[in-house]
């Protein structure tokens, strides 16, 4: 049992640190987001300052609890994105999946694991440089009102994001075209995942079927919980409990993916797709 | 001791046959199409050995390579490699084999192959100083010391290769399994990747290889298994595959004045380029070399003579068609 | 001449596109569909009985279309060409565009036409229509001026994306580049009134992204605003910035080689 951790731990870490390398070649595209990110920021600002005007309160949110939460969401981005979608469908395509069942390895841990290097890239050329600018230059608090549950709840979306992302990827072992589906699928996370507007300014019903997806849990939830977000939800959602909720989502998620994964290795080795 | 036994391996594969109907009517009703890629084949290779497994594209050998190494169920049969059966105890089982697919790489595009094998080192979960041990002769042995710290990418196909391999044997696999580990390279390259297999194998590893290369096959291999529409057509030593076709060598004679009929003394001529080049197929049970050389100069003037033995190639072609 | 080639190219590229129905159909459809989200969050707001101050929601919706509109047309003559440079210097294949006998950004141009974009220019147009229905136009005047502004975002549009695949010579390989003239444009995307005087000024005649949905957008709606023309001078620049930097990029590329 030791033995096995001290081997996943040290796995792991070769992995990321190969990943990390790998990509560390294109950090500077990171740096793209140090201009997309504050650019795409101005806009929500005055769009918001402009839908405020003398309102205090929209939507259960003061302006300032929003322009800190378009701040929070965005940040959150850099640290939690991942494409082990499109690698996994791409692994699949190539047929270069094979080299991973003929290793002693399971390819979702190690698709984890290189997601873990490639994050620490988006740590350093983006989320830092980005919450200076937005905290420094643009005066926005980005302080978090609860630290430890915002990191809990960073740290579920980083799983969230991930275990959603190697889901859809895993469709590619039983269709043809699961291109689409991820399309799709990112086509709703846009708007439903709270990048683009808080989940409450959505009319009561679909807040209530979005308790039930993952969309929200992997960016909205995380920036509320960030910004201390009094109203989460619109269901009045307590920090605790926006982050227990979000535990729930993602314990669910890692079993569907698990079920998966055990089929599609099973097809994979069936078929040999 | 025979390290890897096959029996009567079979695999399956459902199709859909594409129907005409249009697009809803053939998503829903789909004609099935069972295609036996490996149709019964049995065998058994000794510790120790190179095995080629020579066939055309879509014969079977990829498939069951693949079910060799673990990677795919067989639909019947039954395979047994160091007591292992490889897909059914996979993870254990793979631990034990080194496998490469030339055309699908483990190694990682933008960062130098020794990153990549410390990431292998870790997966495989090889002890440090048997780690460096190992690479140390590896790169001693396939003279790669100037190219393990350059990016992948820059490095030529041969080289990469030659990682590759490295990088599938760096937790000392007894059973080492290559499909097409020549493939697309030039001939020098190819003569190196196949000094490094002999080598390997003069340690005593056990090499199983799928290739189109003849050359491969000639210069590792002293056993051929020949695989053609899932069935296997041949498996011996590889001299007793070119005597399969009879005694046969190949003349080929300049003459200095052209030629045109198409025999010489009753011996059919088989190629003629411009009258002056021509080739016999002799066929050395009913005359020997020194009597059809009696008999060519009585027959004709010529000017220069080659007698080779028959290609590899023609070998096969003519196995295949049969 | 150049017209009658691209015309042929554009033929071609759209008959090539077709071939393969099915994929044309999905591609079209998908690129719609990523694009039909685009006035959601002005219905939320709305819908939430929430304003622009001084603008109706149809109003923002035609807006927003004439944006996409804008930047579907520019897109589709010109978002591959971006794609298509960053390949090229990336693979280290640019030399294969510098063989060809006419200028290499003319040959991209044309060889680079990207149909599936047309999926955003319906879509666009549609929503366009509907919500010129709602709101009604200016007057004639407005139309005709709206229309010169239009051509004006375009051209705009059209530089940003030259100088991103210009920018693909020197930062070679990064697919991102895309999203920083994505972002610079979205600032068009909104009424420039909600935007500091600072950077409406800037938006209108420095850099301006506000040609690509706003502008034209009031002056259909709103009236004719005579000062608005003045930026059609920084457009023309952008564009002529943007085939400049781009020529000299090659130019560097021959010099110094793949």
């Amino acid at each position: 049992m030791f033995k096995k951790i001290r081997h996943i731990f040290g796995e792991g870490k070769a992995v990321a640190f190969a990943t990390y390398k790998e990509w560390s070649a294109y950090r500077t595209h990171s740096l793209v987001s140090v201009f997309v990110g504050p650019a795409y920021f101005i806009v929500q600002y005055f769009v918001w300052k402009a839908v405020y005007g003398d309102t205090a309160m929209i939507a259960g949110m003061s302006f300032e609890a929003m322009v800190r939460y378009y701040g929070a969401s965005a940040l959150i981005g850099y640290l939690t994105m991942d494409f082990a979608d499109w690698n996994l469908q791409m692994l699949i395509r190539t047929g270069k999946f094979l080299t991973f069942v003929l290793r002693p390895i399971n390819h979702r841990r190690f698709a984890l694991e290189q997601k873990l290097g490639h994050r620490v890239l988006g740590l350093i050329f983006e989320f830092i440089p980005c919450l200076l600018i937005l905290w420094l230059l643009f005066g926005v608090d980005m302080r978090p009102v609860y630290i430890g549950w915002t990191i809990l709840s960073i740290a579920i979306t980083f799983l969230m994001n991930f275990y959603v992302n190697y889901t859809l990827g895993m469709t590619a072992f039983f269709l043809v075209n699961a291109g689409g589906i991820r399309v799709v699928y990112q086509l709703f996370a846009n708007v439903l995942s709270g990048a683009l507007i808080p989940i409450n300014f959505f009319p009561e019903v679909v807040r209530r079927i979005m308790m039930f997806l993952p969309f929200q849990y992997t960016n909205y939830i995380p920036a509320m919980v960030w910004t201390g977000g009094a109203d989460i939800a619109g269901f009045g959602l307590s920090v605790p409990e926006a982050v227990m909720f979000q535990g729930i989502a993602l314990v669910i998620m890692i079993g569907f993916s698990e079920l998966l994964y055990r089929a599609a290795i099973r097809r994979f080795t069936a078929v040999g797709a | 001791m025979e390290i890897i036994s096959v029996k009567d391996l079979r695999k399956t594969y459902k199709t859909y046959k594409r129907s005409e109907k249009g697009f809803f009517k053939s998503f829903f009703k789909r004609e099935k199409v069972l295609v036996n890629a490996v149709d019964g084949i049995s065998f058994g290779v000794e510790k120790g050995t190179i095995v080629g497994m020579l066939g055309p594209n879509g014969a079977g050998k990829s498939t069951t390579i693949k079910m060799l190494c673990g990677a795919l169920f067989p639909t019947e049969g039954e395979i047994s490699v160091m007591g292992y059966s490889p897909a059914k105890e996979r993870a254990k089982y793979v631990k034990k084999i080194g496998a490469v697919f030339g055309q699908r790489s483990q190694l990682i595009f933008d960062i130098p192959p020794v990153d990549s094998f410390a990431m292998n080192k870790a997966i495989y979960g090889i002890p440090d100083d048997e780690y460096k041990k190992r690479l140390a002769e590896m790169v001693e042995l396939f003279g790669i010391a100037d190219v393990i710290n350059k990016p992948t990418r820059v490095l030529s196909l041969g080289e990469r290769m030659k990682c590759e391999i490295v990088m599938a044997m760096l937790h000392k696999p007894e059973v080492v399994f290559l499909d097409e580990p020549t493939i697309g390279l030039d001939v020098i390259a190819k003569a190196t990747i196949r000094e490094t297999i002999k080598k390997m194998n003069a340690e005593g590893v056990t090499f199983i290889l799928t290739t189109h290369d003849l050359g491969d096959v000639e210069e590792l291999a002293e056993r051929v298994i020949v695989i053609n529409h899932g069935k296997k057509i041949f498996d011996d030593k590889l001299h007793e595959l070119k005597l399969l076709l009879g005694n046969k060598k190949i003349v080929d004679i300049s003459l200095t004045a052209p030629f045109e009929g198409d025999a010489i003394d009753g011996i059919p001529v088989s190629k003629n380029e411009d009258g002056t080049k021509i080739s016999v197929e002799l066929d050395l049970d009913k005359t020997e070399v020194k009597e059809f050389l009696s008999r060519l100069g009585k027959a004709v003037d010529f000017s220069d003579i080659e007698i080779k033995e028959l290609p590899m190639e023609e070998i096969i072609t003519r196995l295949y068609t049969e | 001449m150049k017209l009658k080639v691209y015309l042929t190219c554009i033929k071609i590229s759209i008959a090539q596109a077709t071939a393969y129905r099915a994929d044309f159909i999905m591609s079209t459809f998908i690129t719609l569909l990523s694009n039909v989200f685009f006035p959601l969050v002005t219905i939320v707001i709305y819908a939430n009985g929430l304003e622009f101050p001084g603008w109706t929601m149809w109003e923002v919706l035609a807006l927003q279309s004439i944006f996409s509109l804008s930047r579907g047309i520019a897109s589709m003559c010109l978002s591959s060409v971006m794609w298509a440079t960053m390949d090229h210097v990336r693979g280290g294949s640019f030399e294969t565009v510098l063989l060809k006998p006419i200028s290499p950004l003319f040959y991209i141009m044309t060889t680079n036409f990207s149909v599936s974009q047309i999926g955003l220019v319906v879509g666009s147009a549609i929503v366009l229509a509907i919500s010129l229905i709602n709101t009604g136009v200016s007057g004639v005047l407005g139309v005709l001026s709206a229309i010169v502004l239009f051509i004006g975002g375009i051209l705009v549009a059209a530089g940003l994306f030259l100088i991103m695949a210009a920018i693909s010579f020197i930062w070679v390989g990064n697919s991102r580049l895309d999203e920083i003239s994505s972002s610079v444009s979205n600032f068009g995307n909104y009424p420039l009134q909600i935007f500091g005087y600072g950077l409406r000024i800037v938006m209108a005649f420095v850099i301006p992204a506000g040609m690509i949905g706003s502008l034209p957008a009031e002056v259909l709606l709103k009236g004719v605003e005579p000062l608005y023309f003045l930026g059609l001078i920084p457009c023309v620049l952008v564009l002529m910035f943007g085939i400049w930097i781009y020529n000299r990029m090659i130019k560097r590329y021959e010099g110094v080689g793949g």
